[in-house]
């Protein structure tokens, strides 16, 4: 029943994301793998599907006061507060490492106004050796960061204006779950013309340390991440798969607590046509490969030929 | 088995070889693992509390018409879900080939009091060396030990190391608020007048002229490890140019630690301790103030686990 040679680059786990050629379908989830170098002793980045990287903004930003993490049942909160170089060091410090790795690499994008993000997202679209961009209009951790990620005008207009300077690579729109009414912001990101859908990012939480009476975060509140969320993400994507993407034909990357096989795979069955790994790479970094090599057992023992024969698949009752 | 190994960092299952309780607070764990690459005192690892369970898979047959079984067991709610960052207490290479490395953990939650229930035999996952360790001075410079409770540990892979290389001027500084929290052998009982004497079994065959302080003078003399540096420096008649310092201990004592040997104009290395979500860089989250003339504000965010933990005093920014 074992797959003679389990192995990340079998041809069943190859997968077309928005035109993307991807080796498995199991990327890695922006802010838990760096830029590249901090994995490639562990992680074999041939063997992996694609890279995120952490969110870079026009401007360095220093991030926020520590304490940044904590860990929580289940999960932990983070508010780092999208502490990268800025964009010029990124194309400096960062690129050239990032273009020699085998795997598809998409930079996650942030920003403060709709001219930050165009700004940035031209000038990587310039650059060779990109899958695409990921616009994060979710992140929960700086004072604006959700502005974008709750309002379906103002992000429809945003993904827009990125798509006028975004014509070499590939356009993700990642959202947040911090909104009553998901699907409303999903059509808003395919409207202004998204090539694919990532979620989600985290959800907003906090913990307070009984001891002092304060918050165990410096910045108060933070992101949840983990399994704890898990549950709620795949209650997302299979909204947004069934309401909004299926129909509009645009693939879903799906993540949120991701730690198994087992937990990727109900992602597919919702709907997602690829997943990521985050919070569980800082246990184990080579997840990602441990997950393409149970996806591939799986599907062996399923008689499938691909990953495609799962994207929905989930039997709801008549 | 090994799962993945560079020269530079290995993440490797390792078994329980010894377990020792040097005293009522702390478990000295020694676990042995096929192979190591190089490390440095001060230098750290990554602790999981979930040993290879994500490995499961290769031996697995998905049965055709069920759900797969979970390539990871769910963690139950008591797990510690994030690994737990150590210092290397020691390490040696066994005769069998295999690398055989220590850590000293003081149970205070979830991750350590698992590492408490350890049995020999019992398997762990380990990945490291992570970050930087202390630098070694000249082997004729003077180096003083100090540690403060659960930053003990990396003193003693120092003390080690600084054994095997044939320092001869080396003492060591201990302290804990009490006898039985401070995680040592003792060998002989510590002087109560200050006076450093070989009294502490620091590792398998390592031992130094030490002093012992405790916080309620149940052991040595009474007072904070600064009160016995302090003290020491000012009767021993140390040449401050050729006197290294390496200190790791709670923030409190560190920063007192850093006064002092500034003032003496002493060198000094500190080992800091930072909330940990992966020990290797990506994470960002454990961020301490660094100087840095470069920048417009003088500072920066450093990365304790890659800059760090051990850092020279003058590189931290204190406020
Ligand atoms: C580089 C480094 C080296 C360390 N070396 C040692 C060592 O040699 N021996 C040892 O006993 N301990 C060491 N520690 C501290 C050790 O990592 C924490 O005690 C441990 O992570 C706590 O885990 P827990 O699940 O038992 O506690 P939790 O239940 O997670 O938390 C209990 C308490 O510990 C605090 N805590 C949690 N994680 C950390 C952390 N990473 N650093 C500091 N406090 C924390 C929490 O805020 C909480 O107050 C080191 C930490 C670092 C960063
Ligand atoms: C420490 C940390 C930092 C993160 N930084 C970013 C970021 O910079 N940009 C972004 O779009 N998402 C960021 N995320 C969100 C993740 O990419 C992911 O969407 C989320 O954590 C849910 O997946 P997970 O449960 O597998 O981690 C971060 C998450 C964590 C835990
Ligand atoms: S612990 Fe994650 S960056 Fe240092």
């Amino acid at each position: 029943m074992n797959c003679a040679t389990p192995n990340a680059t079998d041809p069943r786990l190859a997968t077309d994301l928005c035109g993307v050629r991807l080796r498995t379908p199991i990327l890695t989830a922006s802010g838990t793998c760096g830029y590249g170098p901090e994995y490639a002793d562990v992680l074999d980045y041939r063997r992996l599907g694609g890279f995120t990287t952490k969110s870079v903004t026009l401007r360095e930003r220093p991030g926020n006061n520590p304490e940044r993490i904590v860990e929580v049942r289940a999960g932990m909160l983070n508010a780092i507060g999208l502490a990268n170089v800025g964009m010029d060091r990124f194309m400096v410090e960062k690129l050239p490492f990032i273009r020699t790795m085998p795997t598809a690499v998409f930079v996650n994008v942030a920003g403060h106004s709709m001219d930050d993000y165009v700004r940035v997202a031209e000038t990587l679209d310039g650059a060779d050796g990109l899958a695409g961009i990921e616009l994060n209009v979710s992140c929960p951790n700086v004072s604006d960061g959700l502005m974008f990620g709750t309002d379906a005008r103002l992000l429809r207009e945003l993904v827009a204006a990125v798509r006028g300077v975004t014509r070499r690579g590939k356009l993700i729109v990642k959202l947040t779950p911090n909104v009553t009414d998901i699907c409303d912001l999903a059509r808003a990101a395919i409207d202004g013309g998204a090539d694919a859908l990532s979620m989600i990012n985290t959800y907003v939480g906090m913990a307070i340390d009984t001891q002092n009476w304060k918050p165990m975060l410096a910045n108060v509140t933070g992101g949840l991440s983990g399994p704890a969320i898990r549950p709620l993400a795949l209650y997302l994507i299979h909204r947004v798969y069934r309401g909004v993407a299926r129909e509009a034909k645009i693939p879903i990357i799906g993540m949120g607590g991701i730690q198994s096989t087992r937990d990727a795979i109900e992602f597919f069955l919702v709907g997602a046509s690829a997943v990521a790994v985050g919070t569980a790479l800082f246990i184990d970094p080579t997840l990602p490969v441990k997950i393409a090599d149970g996806l591939c057992e799986y599907l062996e023992s399923k008689n499938l030929q691909s990953v495609s024969e799962l994207i929905g698949q989930v039997k709801l009752p008549a | 088995m090994t799962l993945v190994k560079t020269q530079k960092l290995c993440a490797a299952e390792a078994r329980v070889t010894r377990v020792e309780h040097p005293c009522r607070a702390h478990v000295r764990l020694h676990f042995a693992l096929p192979s190591f690459p190089k490390s440095d005192p001060g230098q750290f690892v990554q602790i999981s509390a979930h040993p290879n369970r994500d490995d499961a898979p290769r031996e697995l047959c998905w049965p055709t018409d069920e759900m797969p079984r979970p390539m990871m067991a769910d963690w139950s709610a008591e797990d510690a879900f994030l690994r737990r960052p150590f210092s290397l207490a020691d390490r040696r290479e066994l005769a069998d080939g295999r690398s055989e490395l220590t850590v000293i953990s003081r149970a205070i939650g979830r991750g350590t009091r698992w590492l408490d229930s350890l049995q020999i035999g019992d398997a762990l996952n380990i990945s490291g060396p992570l970050g930087r360790g202390f630098r070694l001075p000249a082997q004729s410079d003077t180096c003083i030990l100090v540690g403060g409770g659960v930053g003990i540990p990396p003193l003693i892979y120092l003390a080690r190391q600084l054994c095997e290389a044939r320092f001869s001027d080396v003492v060591v500084i201990l302290g804990a608020m009490s006898r039985d929290l401070l995680p040592v052998v003792l060998t002989a009982e510590p002087a109560c007048n200050g006076a450093a004497r070989e009294c502490v079994l620091l590792a398998d065959g390592v031992s130094y002229p030490s002093i012992v302080a405790t916080n309620d003078g149940t052991l040595g003399i009474r007072g904070l490890v600064t009160d016995a540096l302090r003290e020491h420096v000012s009767h021993a008649g140390i040449l401050a140019d050729h006197t290294h310092v390496f200190a790791c201990g709670p923030e409190r004592m560190l920063h007192a630690v850093a006064e002092q040997t500034r003032a003496l104009g002493l060198h000094c290395q500190l080992c800091i301790e930072r909330m940990m979500g992966c020990g290797m860089g990506t994470c960002l989250s454990c961020v301490t103030a660094v100087n840095d003339a470069s920048r417009p504000a003088g500072w920066r965010w450093g990365l304790a686990c890659g800059e760090g933990p051990v850092f020279d005093r003058d590189r931290l920014k204190w406020d």
